[in-house]
């Protein structure tokens, strides 16, 4: 297996020449040839960028399983898997279970697999890190998880890419916390990553965590560790349990990427939302995931913002509430025209009384939705960036959707963090629940 | 999943009933048992029967998409008319050019009369001889549920096959009250068959009552026999009472009932109950069971179920059944599905999926043996996965009722059940 990364060169007018700052274009290719002796050559998967990691939840998209996902075109091949969705019984031995996480969660080998460490939608968390282990919430209690044993696990999972584990800061209020822990974060995070790297057998792409938090020099000394290994492909920026306003952190990633190699792709995580993943894309940054259609359908909510052309018709609020009493007898498409599967073979009317009965249908056929509207918003962000246009379509964007106090009409992913147990499901996420508390 | 068509290499029916909505035709006969195999042409879809109808309480199968159905090959559904005609309602349905459009499905739906649902969900139902009384639980309100409204529901709705409203009452009460019910059914039917407004698009099934007494259960199948309906159910049962009177009324009702039209016995879902229930007669079934069971984890094989949450699967890298061709089977070890159940919405769709096919193969195998005329032999195989030694002496006698002797060894394998008294497995036979 062989991952690369073609960069296209910054074309958009915001950023440098070099790429490290503002909106770029690449590509990322990922090469299966000669994985396995005899096995026939597979065609590269190549995902075009800026674009979307899928979100899952225990390896599956929200919702939707397998023949329901088959579904939606166009959709890029990228999965990201967070490695606490399988820690509620003490961990099983992946080795004996068939081969790697590909074949246990049923994704096609031609997808790429992002193995991460948690969840981008859960923010608030409680266990504690020492300097041995990562603690990771779970239903069976907090898991400790050290960077020899992540290092067996990823190598029986053979995920494509590994997002090794890190010291992630849990900061509600950035003024209380101290240098001096995020200190630890920083050193702990590259010791982890170190050891990990030493560990290992298996061979997969390492997209390392950019620590340092909300201190430009601890920024620094992460930022420039990471610069100096060879075995680092790509960065990852997890600031989700960072409380501070989203502008605020992307200039901190911004500050990194300044110190970090260029040419390397670059995952953020937290920037999902249409207005968080623009701002971060006219940055520099190359991957988002797919966790706001997510959050949009849990909401009950079925999307409507459009990128670029004409929008008049769909009005400011970016979705339509399939709550509302005016669903009750609306025969209409969620919206008008859509080619998904849902916009094509339903009506409001049923949506909404599958919604007013608990039925979880109401969120499968949601999220179909969702998930279409997600992927035409990224190929329209992608077509806007190779016009060189992304600055001026965001602007025009924001207009439409965004005021001075902020992009509410983006908001479902704070609500989704905030709530208790999902209002569509049935299923309370337990999880959740305890860490909001 | 599509599967060939077990009925292709046969060219002509061995009988036919014919009336405006509905066509049966039986294909197959078992020369031992009292099963058959046969073709019901509905309004909107050819079904295949035997058949196992899944449950759509509300206008959807639990999570499962109408393509994901059609994929299965569920031919026939079922709705719930209390549920539907509270939530929407008829206007909207009527509107919405009936729940077939509604909901984007365009084969086989059947909707029962919302009686029992009056009485099984509902504190103060008070039945007169004008209908159902009951107190809308929404807004408390004392409401009616008579049999000429159940039928106006059901037209609103526009399903295939409707049922009439009969008066239930448990299957564990006696006396007086069983009787008077019985007749008073018989009373509601013809007014039902007066008040149903689409004769050539929807078809009316009256319902056998007379609960587990012989004599009133004969009156009723023979009282309703005269109506001349396209087709009748057996009501009133799987509620608790003992097996042994269970399939006594059905083998009693499938006697009496015409050989050229549908048969259907409300309610049943255990695999044991179908394959017995099929060789005394029975053509169509529906049961919450698969589905309702598949949101707690538990997946069915043929020898029980497998509750998935148990640890014993953590590191199970088998499939949930070797032998199904499911999607979920296909993909997933009992190992995944155990980190997944009663947490995702994804973990309940696939237990669904799965617990859905395995209805409908244990259907389709049922109709094959059939057709092959080994359906005997099938009962024994079924039965000794399903149980091993040890049969229950329900299961026993239903069988020994249609020629087929589960205590006697056959040749092929040696096999012979021992009698228990119990009615249910207890576990998973391992």
């Amino acid at each position: 297996m062989t991952l690369r990364f073609e960069l296209k060169g910054a074309i958009s007018g915001a950023g440098d020449a070099s790429g490290t700052t503002g909106a770029r274009m690449g590509r990322l290719v990922l090469s299966r040839d000669g994985d396995q002796a005899g096995s026939a050559a597979t065609a590269d998967t190549s995902i075009d960028t800026p674009n979307y990691l899928k979100y899952t939840r225990h390896g599956l998209q929200p919702h939707m399983v397998r023949e329901v996902a088959a579904e939606l075109e166009g959709m890029p091949a990228a999965t990201r898997v967070q490695l606490e969705d399988f820690l509620a019984d003490e961990l099983p031995d992946y080795g004996k279970l068939g081969d790697g996480m590909h074949e246990f969660i049923g994704l096609d080998r031609s997808e790429l697999l992002v193995l991460d460490t948690l969840d981008p939608t859960v923010p608030g968390r409680t266990a504690k890190s020492s300097n041995t282990f990562m603690g990771i919430d779970s239903e069976g209690g907090t898991r400790r998880l050290t960077a020899e044993v992540f290092a067996r696990v990823a190598d029986q999972l053979k995920p494509d890419v590994v997002v090794p584990l890190a010291d992630y800061v849990e900061e509600p209020h950035p003024s209380l916390t101290q240098g001096k822990r995020i200190s630890k974060s920083v050193s702990r995070s590259c010791k982890w990553l170190e050891e990990y790297l030493s560990k290992r057998k298996h061979a997969a792409a390492v997209f390392a965590p950019v620590m340092g938090s909300h201190s430009t020099g601890l920024r620094d000394i992460s930022a420039k560790m990471l610069a100096g290994l060879d075995e680092v492909a790509g960065y990852v920026f997890n600031d989700v349990s960072l409380d501070v306003a989203f502008e605020k952190k992307l200039q901190l990633v911004e500050h990194s990427l300044e110190r970090l190699d260029a040419s390397k792709p670059r995952y953020m995580a937290g920037a999902s939302a249409p207005d968080s993943a623009i701002r971060a894309i006219l940055r520099g940054i190359d991957l988002v995931d797919s966790s706001y259609p997510y959050a949009v359908t849990e909401q009950g909510f079925a999307s409507t913002y459009v990128f670029g052309g004409d929008s008049a018709a769909t009005g400011s609020a970016g979705h339509v509430d399939l709550w509302q009493e005016s669903m009750f007898s609306d025969f209409g498409p969620l919206v008008e025209g859509c080619s998904c599967y849902t916009c094509r073979t339903h009506h409001r009317a049923y949506i909404h009384h599958l919604l007013m009965t608990k039925e979880m249908l109401s969120t499968v056929l949601l999220q179909m939705h969702n998930m279409h509207w997600y992927q035409r918003f990224f190929a329209a962000v992608r077509e806007s960036v190779g016009r060189g246009r992304l600055q001026q379509d965001a602007e025009r964007f924001f207009e439409r959707y965004c005021s001075d106090a902020g992009c509410a009409a983006f908001g479902e992913l704070e609500t989704l963090g905030k709530q208790e147990s999902s209002p569509t499901t049935k299923i309370q996420r337990k999880r959740h629940a305890e860490q909001a508390q | 999943m599509t599967t060939t068509d077990e009925f292709d290499n046969l060219s002509a029916p061995l009988e036919t009933s014919t009336s405006p909505a509905l066509k049966f035709e039986v294909f197959s006969r078992c020369s031992t048992t009292k099963a058959r195999a046969s073709k019901m042409h509905l309004p909107h879809y050819t079904a295949h029967t035997p058949m196992f109808m899944p449950v759509g309480t509300m206008g959807s199968i639990k999570g499962i998409t109408t393509r994901q159905l059609e994929t299965l090959d569920c031919h026939v559904i079922l709705g719930n008319t209390y549920h539907l005609g509270s939530r929407p309602g008829p206007e909207l349905l009527e509107k919405a050019g009936g729940l077939h459009k509604f909901m984007a499905w365009d084969r086989g739906m059947l909707t029962d009369s919302g009686g029992f649902q009056m009485v099984s969900l509902l504190k103060l139902a008070n039945i007169t001889e004008e209908g159902v009384e009951f107190e809308n639980p929404h807004d408390g309100k004392v409401m009616m549920l008579t049999p000429e409204m159940s039928i106006g529901l059901q037209n609103a709705i526009g399903a295939d096959i409707m049922m009439q409203l009969d008066d239930v009452v448990s299957s564990l009460t006696t006396g007086p009250r069983v009787e008077e019910a019985m007749w008073r059914s018989v009373r509601w039917l013809d007014r039902s068959m007066k008040a149903h407004k689409r004769p050539t698009e929807q078809n009316l099934f009256p319902i056998v009552q007379g609960g587990l007494d012989p004599r009133l259960r004969t009156l009723s199948a023979t009282e309703l026999i005269k109506r001349n309906a396209p087709g009748y159910a057996i009501g009133g049962l799987s509620g608790g009472e003992a097996k042994g009177a269970f399939w006594r009324m059905v083998s009693l009702s499938t006697d009496i009932l015409p050989t050229n039209k549908p048969r259907y016995c409300m309610g049943v879902g255990y695999a044991e109950d179908l394959v017995v229930c099929s060789a005394l007669g029975v053509d169509m079934y529906d049961c919450v069971f698969p589905t309702r069971t598949a949101r707690f984890g538990n997946a069915l094989v043929r020898t029980g179920s497998l509750a998935l949450k148990q640890g014993r699967f953590k590191d199970d890298q088998e499939p949930i059944d070797r032998d199904c061709d499911c999607p979920t089977c296909r993909t997933y070890s009992r190992a995944y599905l155990h980190t997944t159940v009663t947490k995702d919405t994804t973990g309940c769709h696939l237990i669904t999926v799965h617990n859905i096919a395995f209805q409908m193969r244990l259907m389709r195998d049922i109709r094959r043996a059939v057709i092959e005329d080994r359906f005997p032999e099938f009962i024994r195989d079924f039965m000794q996965t399903r149980f091993g030694k040890t049969v229950p002496r329900w299961v026993v006698e239903a069988l020994q009722s249609v020629g087929v002797d589960l205590t006697v060894a056959d040749e092929k394998g040696g096999y012979a059940a021992t009698v228990i008294d119990d009615d249910f497995q207890k576990a998973p036979n391992v």
